[in-house]
């Protein structure tokens, strides 16, 4: 008997694949289960933003950025918003802020709710992932009520808003906070204590505090590795300095700091985090105001450049706009916090089974939108 | 008692005038007919069924625009997928991906000629028929391996590896624990092992509960014996939470990627009859098949009152929210209740064995089997292999071991 002649075999997962979260393709070398290299292909989902931004007004670049990340498209308009408000100087209202927190934040819950449900999923419960889907659909109704659309919105402008929200809106509101909670309860239940659950996501692709940095990992990904590092909290933009919010780490509850279990734990916590700030900002929010006040006339940002930074649902959202003095920009760049946290997969993915890197994938919450722009 | 369904059949006058083989054979046709009509249509019911139980649990409605509440829905899938053109991959062993599909039906579907619906209602009744089933359903594993391997995928390659590997791994601690019945019966015939299952006993033989007379209340390790093999059974048959096999997040659907069309409908069918086959043998087994809970109409009307009673207190005392009681189990046992009391004869119905039995507590099995399904996560391949190995096989063998220590100490048998 000779050897037996093994040998490693490449796997195309994707770009048609369940569970790639769109249309991701991972080239794994598997060596029977085991994956010993994860190569990320992206570029199926690209569609020239940053191309076209530079051939638009800035008020028109407002609806493509919702276009990245289209699970978070509000945060998107508001990270866009703010950096050219900055460099044109604009005040706002504090009317227009307190809608904008809490349209941001509505949608972080928004947005986390999928990669929780979608995480789920990639380990096989199905349940959780509809559930997710109910409480989201109550969000995106408050979306629809404000601004006529459920995914991609256009409603932060810059300098404002398109509308002011209809009457009724803020009592809605208030009703999906009450049941909110109880709702997050439920998904405790039916899956973060699961024995099974428990066993897939624990201990599974960790990813060390220096890892995570070195790849520029961001937003709850980073955090579950123990790094307290919250934009919102850090560098307050916005009128993120006026609430009171925990920033939840990852604790190794379950197994190590910064395994998949902590990145999911970590986004149902920040979900019940925003819904303290929602609540927060309605107490707050000013009757008066007229929300399209501050809006320029004409959106000529003075020469120079700027890189804003804010935190969305995914991470670091940066945009770097580079202004000429004309109506449109010269060059706009988008920081996607998605395409950081993918690079670090093969790093935490080597070695663990097929079934893991889905799950690893999965904790990551990627949207390719973002990734290829 | 007859025998067996053929028999049953060739005492029919038409056949009298036929030659005695001829009418031998005709009625073999016949029973097979009727097994494969009973395995068809038994999926489609439960396609239905499971679908209806995953959109109460998702908080959906599930099928509603085919006929009444969706019912003819399955029905029309069923007829899509016969018209539905035949695919063979051009890289594909065409042999193998024809023949694979119907290796797995047809091992799927055989073993019910074992399985007494009731008293007199089977197709064969044979004095090996726990260790025909358990055999006949193993071949499932070479027709899974011949499609993955046929399909020239990788994903239907892992699926099929990995669907060997788990049904040889659970094969073994699933024998294990029905040994362990047998061991008590001393039989290796269903009928016989279900009639050992009549009447009325003691909970553990000692504790004076009166309960059933089955064997998942006869003795302690039964009763674990009980749950080991209806979670072996799960992974047997690649139900959720086992059902790394075709884990339609990791590996598209593993070893049915390829397929489309009727070869796929032909999985689908031997899937929910595999589904089927494991119910039947946990209530033959554990839950004493065809024989009814009451011993006699007293008994049903005291069973039943305790029922509600209980349903009663649930309803008063739990109100924690996911421990609540529904208004329909506590309505539906009031009802019954009125029934047996003010009808003797329905109360009689209740008490004597049939084919209702059987089938309520088949029914009750694969709603579990559904429950677990929309409720778990997925376990990963090595710990899946681990429940196995290191779990679900020394629990099987220990349990064996117990059984027939109890037997001694009660005085079952004797040496």
């Amino acid at each position: 008997m000779g050897r037996l002649n093994a040998e490693e075999m490449v796997l195309n997962m994707g770009p048609q694949h369940p569970s790639t979260h769109g249309v991701l393709r991972l080239k794994l070398r598997t060596d029977g289960e085991i994956v010993s290299h994860i190569e990320p292909v992206i570029g199926y989902l690209h569609r020239s933003f940053e191309k076209h931004a530079e051939n638009l007004e800035y008020q028109m670049v407002t609806p493509f950025t919702g276009r990245c990340d289209y699970l978070a498209a509000m945060g998107s308009e508001h990270g866009y918003a703010m950096a050219v408000e900055k460099m044109m100087g604009i005040e706002l209202p504090e009317r227009v802020e307190y809608l904008r927190v809490i349209f941001a934040e509505l949608q972080r819950i928004a947005s986390h709710l999928v990669a929780v449900g979608a995480f789920g999923l990639d380990v096989g419960a199905i349940t959780p992932f509809i559930y997710c889907f109910r409480e989201r659909e109550l969000i995106l109704d408050l979306f629809e009520m404000a601004s006529g659309a459920r995914l991609l919105y256009n409603y932060i402008w810059i300098g404002g808003l398109a509308h002011d929200v209809p009457p009724g809106f803020v009592e809605k509101t208030y009703e999906f906070l009450d049941a909110f909670d109880e709702r997050v309860a439920e998904y405790n239940q039916i899956l973060t204590g699961n024995k099974i659950f428990i066993e897939r996501a624990a201990d599974i692709g960790v990813m060390t505090p220096e890892v995570a940095i070195n790849y520029g990992v961001t937003g709850p990904s980073l955090r579950a590795s123990g790094v307290n590092i919250d934009i919102r909290r850090t560098e307050p933009y916005s009128i993120y300095d006026r609430f009171d919010f925990d920033v939840p780490l990852g604790q190794g509850l379950q197994g190590t700091i910064g395994d998949s279990w902590d990145r999911y734990y970590v986004r149902v916590l920040e979900m019940t985090e925003s819904a303290k700030i929602i609540r927060q900002a309605l107490d707050q929010l000013p009757v008066e105001g007229d929300v399209k006040s501050a809006i320029p006339r004409r959106i000529r940002p003075p020469k120079g450049e700027i890189y804003f930074r804010s935190e969305n649902p995914r991470g670091e959202l940066g945009y770097y706009i580079v202004s000429n003095g004309k109506n449109v920009p010269l060059r706009l760049k988008m920081r996607s916090p998605a395409f950081s946290n993918l690079s670090v997969i093969n790093e935490i993915g080597q070695g663990w089974m097929i079934s893991d890197v889905i799950a690893i994938l999965g904790s990551l919450d990627i949207v390719l939108g973002e990734i290829d722009r | 008692m007859i025998t067996s369904l053929a028999n049953w059949i060739l005492t029919f006058d038409i056949l009298s005038g036929m030659g005695s083989s001829v009418a031998w054979g005709l009625s073999l046709f016949v029973v097979a007919a009727l097994i494969f009509v009973f395995v068809a249509v038994n999926a489609i019911v439960l396609v239905y069924i499971e679908r209806k139980v995953s959109a109460f649990m998702q908080v959906r409605l599930g099928p509603m625009r085919v006929g009444k509440f969706g019912t003819l829905q399955t029905v029309a899938d069923a007829l899509k997928l016969l018209q539905k053109e035949d695919i063979i991959p051009k890289m594909a062993d065409k042999v193998l991906f024809i023949v694979g599909p119907w290796v797995i039906l047809v091992a799927s579907v055989v073993t019910f000629a074992a399985i007494p619906f009731s008293d007199t209602l089977l197709a064969a009744n044979m004095n090996i028929g726990l260790y025909y089933i358990v055999s006949i359903s193993s071949i499932v594993v070479l027709g899974i391996v011949m499609a993955g391997w046929a399909s020239n995928n990788k994903w239907s390659l892992y699926g099929a590896m990995r669907s060997a590997a788990q049904i040889i791994s659970y094969e073994i601690p699933v024998g294990i624990t029905l040994i362990a019945v047998v061991a008590v019966v001393g039989s290796l015939n269903l009928q016989t092992i279900i009639e050992a299952q009549g009447g009325t006993g003691n909970l553990f033989y000692w504790i004076p509960i009166p309960l059933p007379n089955w064997f998942i209340f006869h003795n302690p390790f039964l009763f674990i014996a009980a749950f080991v093999y209806l979670i072996g059974a799960t992974a047997e048959i690649n139900r959720t939470p086992f059902d790394i096999p075709e884990s339609e997040s990791e590996l598209v659907a593993g070893f049915m990627t390829e397929f489309s069309g009727l070869r796929w409908a032909l999985f689908f069918l031997s899937e929910y009859a595999n589904a089927t086959l494991v119910a039947f043998l946990v209530a033959i087994v554990f839950l004493g098949g065809w024989q009814s809970p009451f011993a006699d109409y007293e008994g049903t009307q005291i069973g039943f009152s305790i029922i509600t009673l209980v349903a009663i207190m649930w309803t008063l005392f739990v109100r924690t929210k996911t421990g609540r009681l529904s208004v329909y189990p506590l309505g539906l046992s009031f009802v019954i209740t009125i029934a047996v009391w003010l009808f003797p004869g329905f109360a009689i119905w209740l008490a004597s064995p049939g084919i209702f039995w059987m089938l309520m507590k088949v029914g009750t099995i694969i709603f579990l089997l559904m429950w677990f399904r929309w409720t778990f996560p997925r376990l990963r391949v090595d710990q899946l292999m681990y429940v196995s190995w290191k779990v679900i096989l020394p629990l099987s063998l220990i349990n064996l071991m117990g059984v027939a220590i109890w037997m001694w100490l009660t005085g079952e048998i004797q040496f």
